[in-house]
């Protein structure tokens, strides 16, 4: 950002954000990435969420300069990086092992980039210093990493790419390697960074509880493919197809047998238990939560589960219903969303 | 449940491998006349350090060969290392199928009998003249060696997490930043080990030197003992050979004790990687 | 580019090796000696059909081959022992390994000559004590139905560490949960060694091996400064014999010959070994 002010008449491309435009990732004949285009707004964050192997990371990788884009255009800012090399682009990254030099002290760590950039040493120590703040490292300058806990490596990861001040910052599942009590105190805190550094952020994660607590929008990656991009709020109530709709979502989402080349979804916290009227069932199992308890549920249209509050008493016979504007419905053979409703 | 040997055994490992080195010793502090006495009454007295004298004042003197070898050592270290560091990082980069191909090349040819190779080597150094130049052993040398030592760098180039080094490309360090840097500093120790073990192969080559090198004060110390030996073959001086040895062994023992550690990983990861 | 990086590498390694084996192959057609004045000369298969009819050639085959498979059988088992003892916990690991390491790191001219001493007829140490034992000395060097087996001591007690440090590496990569379970179904320490030890530790007898006994069957060194091939080329080796055509008789054309056959040889037992493996890794998965 120091490097260059936006002049007149520029501001509003210097500040458009990240925009990737029919984005591919082709290796070896096999398609990791196809036809990707979003845009994400600076100050957003972005999350991409998809099982293993579903092409979020190859996406980070093109965005960082790491692995070359076959075919399609990455815009940041107006300008156009798709091929630049990885250390010229203004792109961050904190990587899933961290990646932090472990010959390196902290500070040797967070100096490296800079010192090779050619910064004078007294600005260098100035911006360290303040990212040493900004991240609570006082007092770890002269560890090294294998001498850190796992929060701290990921606070000097962070660090470490925050640092650079880059106008893209890309994480990948930088939380996965901590353990759940932490992920929890700590994602607030990310959230935050995030938002504050007014630059669009990109965040890879397999787990939907974080993509759905951080994010501003989610991307639902599927074998490549773009799934659905939407607010966390949008994705959950109103799938795109049923794997989105099963994807996220837990305890998962209903199936019941299709009928007539459609199928019926439901949410398990949808469903209602009711003593005449519904769907007849027998109680398999039942599941303390909690607050809540997790029915499952076997019915003439396949198996249930259902969520309800933890103090519902069960009477025999049980019957379920569902409100019908709950009702989610997918085309049976290409799993794709049917707006019609029920027949 | 595994518990510490029996002493006698290791006992008798140990005197199994050093006592043949002790009596080397021993026989390098008597007097010629001690060694060849006939009855053990006189096996007590003897003792002399003439022998060593004579080795170190001989013509040319002892530490001459020693030199010689530290040279060679030092000269065919450093360059397998220059030519081994830079092809270990290339082949990490090959496709597949091409790292797959020039691994098997590699191992077979380190697996190599290469006393087979010293007769074109011979025609070859004379074609260029380097017969008689101590230090042009060192291109054979680092060519005998470079099959380990990529094979051995790259092993340890492939145990680092590849993240490492795509961080720091997106820190903005080139090739010779990133190598010197991040690669280099993590790779200390597998370059310890690759350096000690050809070290020790250009220290203890004979073959080639053997048919290189004919001037007295260039031998190397293989061929030096070897000549010692040759040049009286009913009568080796075996009390100055026998001061021989422990003088050129000194060197050797104190490196083994030094890099015992890197020399067993050097030598138990080349071959069980490659 | 980083096929640049690898070039000089690899083609100081194809100068090494490559150009000597097609320089033979080329010389093995010629007669290149002291008769032409070292000027090649083609002389079709000449070389070749000398070779196949040389007795001295098939008797150093032989005796090859009798050095490598016995050095080689003795330097597994002993090489194993060793691993064996180095595997249990030893206080002073560091030295102890350095101690066992030593012979291995010596030159072989350096050592062979160390030995010709320890074996000398008679004031040698083992002859002193033959005769301290009330027996006569012994020619070990000079009696050609034995001496050979005097080169086998000497390689073996070079070689050993090698191959014992290779097995000890193969026996930490055994995780001591197995033989423990082993343990506590009642099979004793033999037992143990058979069906546990051995089995997970055969890739790394059969890497030992094929390191082993290519080097053995070139071996050189160690034979021209021990005996010099004698006595009466009994202990000469194919290196050996490939070094005197070269270098004493100056015959670099024939030289080149028995060089080719030792490759083939070399060649021939390595592939052989290779095959075992392949088909014993077969059979595990």
């Amino acid at each position: 950002m120091e490097t260059r002010r936006p002049q007149a008449g520029e501001a509003d491309a210097a500040m458009s954000g990240l925009e990737l435009q029919r984005l591919c990732r082709h290796q070896a004949g096999r398609a990791l990435l196809e036809d990707l285009s979003l845009q994400v707004a600076p100050g957003e964050v972005l999350a991409l969420l998809g099982p293993s192997g579903c092409g979020k990371t190859t996406t980070l990788r093109l965005l960082a300069g790491l692995d070359p884009v076959s075919s399609g255009r990455i815009l940041l800012n107006g300008r156009e990086i798709t091929a630049e090399p990885a250390g010229a682009r203004q792109v961050a990254m904190v990587f899933q092992s961290y990646a932090l030099y472990p010959h390196l002290t902290v500070v040797g760590n967070l100096e490296l980039g800079l010192e090779v950039r050619g910064m004078p040493a007294a600005q260098r120590r100035d911006r360290i210093a303040a990212v040493i703040d900004l991240l609570q490292l006082q007092g770890l300058e002269l560890r090294r990493p294998a001498q850190l806990s796992g929060g701290q490596r990921q606070r000097v990861a962070l660090a470490r790419a925050l640092l650079r001040q880059p106008q893209l910052m890309l994480l990948d599942e930088p939380m996965s390697n901590l353990d759940a009590q932490l992920r929890d105190a700590l994602r607030p805190e990310l959230r935050q960074l995030l938002r504050g550094s007014g630059h669009p952020a990109i965040y890879v994660t397999h787990d939907q509880q974080e993509a759905l607590g951080l994010a501003d929008r989610i991307a639902v990656l599927h074998q490549g493919r773009l799934q659905q991009l939407g607010t966390p709020h949008a994705l959950y109530h109103d799938p795109a197809n049923l794997f989105v709709a099963s994807f996220l979502g837990r305890p998962a989402i209903n199936l019941l047998a299709a009928e007539a080349g459609r199928q019926l979804a439901l949410r398990p916290e949808h469903l209602q238990l009711v003593s005449q009227g519904g769907l007849p069932v027998q109680l398999r199992q039942r599941e303390w939560l909690g607050a809540q308890q997790l029915l499952w549920l076997e019915s003439s249209r396949g198996p249930l589960k259902l969520l309800c509050g933890a103090d519902q008493t069960l009477e025999e016979p049980l019957e379920v219903s569902w409100r019908v504007d709950r009702e989610l419905w997918f085309d049976a053979s290409s799993g794709e969303r049917c707006r019609l409703g029920p027949l | 449940m595994r518990r510490p040997p029996h002493p006698l055994l290791l006992l008798g490992a140990l005197l199994w491998s050093l006592l043949p080195l002790l009596w080397q010793l021993l026989t390098s502090l008597r007097t010629p006349e001690a060694l060849v006495a006939p009855t053990p009454a006189a096996w007590l007295s003897g003792w002399t350090l003439a022998n060593y004298r004579q080795v170190l004042l001989g013509q040319p003197p002892f530490w001459r060969y020693l030199l010689n070898s530290a040279l060679v050592g030092g000269a065919s270290t450093g360059l397998t290392l220059a030519l081994a560091i830079p092809a270990a990082y290339g082949l990490q980069q090959q496709g597949l199928r091409l790292q797959r191909l020039i691994t098997l090349l590699l191992l077979a040819a380190a697996k190599f009998p290469y006393v087979l190779l010293f007769l074109a080597l011979l025609e070859l150094a004379r074609a260029l003249g380097w017969g008689n130049q101590l230090l042009a052993l060192a291109v054979p040398y680092a060519g005998l060696s470079l099959p380990l030592a990529v094979l051995l760098l790259r092993a340890a180039l492939a145990d680092l997490p590849p993240d490492l080094e795509d961080a720091a490309r997106l820190e903005g360090l080139n090739l010779g930043q990133r190598l010197r840097r991040v690669l280099l500093p993590l790779l200390a120790p597998a370059i310890a080990s690759t350096a000690i073990l050809v070290f020790l192969f250009s220290w203890n080559e004979y073959p080639i030197a053997l048919t290189w090198i004919s001037r007295a004060e260039l031998l190397t110390l293989p061929t030096a003992m070897a000549r010692i030996a040759g040049s009286s073959v009913y009568a080796v001086p075996y009390g100055a050979y026998a001061a021989a040895t422990v003088l050129g062994s000194l060197p050797l023992l104190a490196l083994v004790l030094l890099f015992q550690r890197q020399i067993v990983s050097g030598l138990t990861q080349g071959s069980v990687r490659g | 580019m980083s096929l640049l990086l690898l070039a000089p590498a690899l083609l100081l390694v194809g100068v090494v090796f490559l150009w000597p084996l097609l320089r033979y192959a080329w010389l093995s057609g010629h007669a290149a000696s002291v008769l032409t004045g070292l000027v090649p000369l083609a002389n079709g298969g000449a070389n070749w059909q000398r070779l196949l009819s040389d007795g001295r050639f098939w008797q150093d085959t032989l005796q090859t081959l009798r050095f490598a498979g016995v050095s080689l059988s003795l330097e597994l088992l002993l090489g194993l022992a060793l691993a064996l003892l180095l595997h249990q916990p030893l206080r002073q690991r560091g030295a102890v390994r350095a101690a066992v390491l030593l012979p291995w790191a010596l030159p072989t001219t350096v050592m062979a000559l160390g030995w010709r001493w320890l074996l000398n007829d008679p004031y040698g140490p083992l002859n002193r004590l033959i005769q301290g034992l009330g027996g006569s000395p012994y020619g070990f060097l000079s009696t050609p139905a034995t001496t050979w087996l005097f080169t086998v001591l000497a390689d073996v007690w070079k070689s050993t560490p090698f191959v014992a440090l290779l097995l000890l590496a193969g026996l930490q990569t055994i995780p001591p949960e197995l033989e423990e379970a082993l343990l506590l179904e009642g099979a004793g320490p033999l037992q143990r060694l058979w069906r546990l030890t051995l089995p997970l530790l055969a890739p790394y007898l059969l890497l030992a091996a094929l390191f082993r006994l290519a080097q053995a069957l070139g071996v050189f060194d160690l034979i021209q400064v021990l005996t010099g091939g004698g006595p009466a080329s009994s202990t000469e080796s194919l290196g050996l014999y490939a070094y005197l055509n070269g270098m004493r008789f100056l015959d670099f054309g024939y030289s080149a010959t028995v060089m080719l056959g030792m490759f083939l040889l070399v060649l021939l037992l390595t592939s052989g070994l290779l095959l075992l493996r392949r088909g014993w890794q077969g059979t595990l998965r």
